[in-house]
């Protein structure tokens, strides 16, 4: 799969949900929205082979 | 037998798909979000449904607008006052209103300007006036330079005091009978969850003040509304990208130093936990308010500042006092070209604050 995060990109193997890749890159599920193939999708996800994660920071300071 | 009838509700809701297990929303369609709270998947056009029913249920039952209002909306250009920019200009098709934005420019250079940008094309193409207020005309200097110049106090502490000032000053001398806030489920949360870590009961009973009802008795301030206060930040966002608002991703440089950054993390750290968290949080409180009002402001009354006429709960506004801590004589606010307040008295000997000048309304 392919993995976007805020614009830097890395191809990487991962089998598991969403859910799962977050907690394990540390990431909150609060402060992230998540794209799959360009288009918004819930944590509950599956990740195939071929899907394009996009990982957005959305909750900031200020 | 209300359990049983529970049990069979979700078990309902999972054969008909609409549950976590399935990832489809209620009507069918694959869900695109899921709220963990509610256990819960929505499609796009049902969470947009969602979103809005929940923000104008907020106005109508806590009652924060009415007809012929004049709503003066805090916008600082992030995906908060954005989207409440967006949904007060829905809400206008139905409720006659009248709209302005006030963004007040702070000075942090590399995060408002962009900020601002983004405040001015949101307002120019839902066709919604804008003011501009800084504190460097508010008070001489901006908050980059007040951080410089001062010792010990927090960024974030001195930015609070000089916005709502600057806020509820700039609401008043443009007319307005609301003030609106892009204050989400979040920020209340953490500021009811700070307020207890901080022992400070008085603080948060006066957490929705000046707001609706209670701040009727004082006709210094600007009723406060946030209208958002019940929507979780994350779901903002989601809404902003679904109804494609252009939202400036980007985080005050000042924020890493604030209390309320830890408190954040810890909270979410929680609600990943013990999903609806935030939202028990912020019941309890709207639950507990009365009871906190009756205890802790119970014969407190909102009086004047006696150096600059603005509504205080002592003698001294927090904005005299952070002012004369840091040296700074409260100039007056400008708008654009226009002076908005320079009516100071002459100079007047003071009791409690001598040789300072005085400024009354």
């Amino acid at each position: 799969m392919e993995l976007v995060i805020d614009n830097e990109r890395k191809d990487m193997e991962y089998s598991g949900t969403v859910s799962s890749l977050l907690k394990d890159l540390k990431f909150m599920r609060e402060e992230v929205v998540i794209k799959v193939n360009g288009k918004l999708a819930p944590e509950t996800r599956k990740i195939g082979k071929k899907d394009r994660i996009e990982i957005i920071k959305v909750v900031f300071g200020g | 037998m209300a359990e049983t009838r529970r049990k069979d509700k979700k078990i309902a809701r999972m054969r008909s798909g609409s549950d976590a297990l399935s990832g489809l929303c209620h009507c069918g369609k694959e869900g695109v979000v899921f709220l963990p709270y509610s256990c819960k998947h929505l499609c796009e056009p049902h969470f947009i449904r969602m979103f809005d029913k929940r923000f104008r249920k907020t106005v109508r039952t806590m009652g924060m607008l009415k007809k012929r209002d004049r709503v003066a909306i805090g916008l600082s250009g992030g995906k908060d006052s954005t989207v409440l920019l967006h949904s007060l200009a829905e809400l206008k098709k139905d409720l006659p209103i009248e709209l302005f934005a006030i963004t007040i420019d702070e000075g942090i250079k590399g995060y408002r300007p962009k900020t601002m940008v983004a405040a001015k094309r949101e307002c120019k193409k839902l066709g919604i006036e804008l003011h501009v207020y800084s504190f460097k005309k508010l008070c001489g200097r901006s908050l980059d330079e007040l951080v410089r110049d001062s010792v010990g106090d927090l960024p974030c502490s001195q930015c609070g005091v000089l916005r709502r000032y600057a806020l509820n000053k700039a609401a008043k001398e443009l007319g307005a009978t609301k003030l609106a806030i892009g204050h989400n489920l979040d920020d209340i949360a953490q500021t009811v969850i700070m307020n207890i870590m901080k022992n400070e009961p008085a603080r948060l009973a006066r957490l929705n003040e000046p707001m609706i009802t209670r701040s009727s008795k004082s006709v210094s301030f600007v009723p406060r509304i946030r209208p958002l206060m019940l929507t979780p930040e994350k779901e903002i966002a989601i809404y902003a990208m679904m109804k494609g608002i252009a939202i400036e991703r980007i985080e005050c440089p000042y924020a890493y130093t604030a209390f309320r950054q830890h408190t954040r993390r810890m909270l979410n750290e929680t609600e990943e936990r013990y999903p609806g968290t935030k939202f028990k949080i912020v019941n309890s409180f709207l639950d507990m308010e009365d009871a906190l009002h009756a205890k802790y402001s119970k014969g407190a009354k909102i009086s004047e500042c006696e150096r600059c006429g603005e509504p205080s709960s002592r003698g001294t506004c927090m904005f005299c006092s952070l002012t004369k801590k840091l040296s700074i004589s409260p100039i007056s606010i400008y708008h654009g070209d226009r002076l908005l307040r320079d009516r100071r008295r002459p100079h007047q000997p003071d009791k409690t604050n001598q040789g300072h000048r005085r400024l009354q309304d």
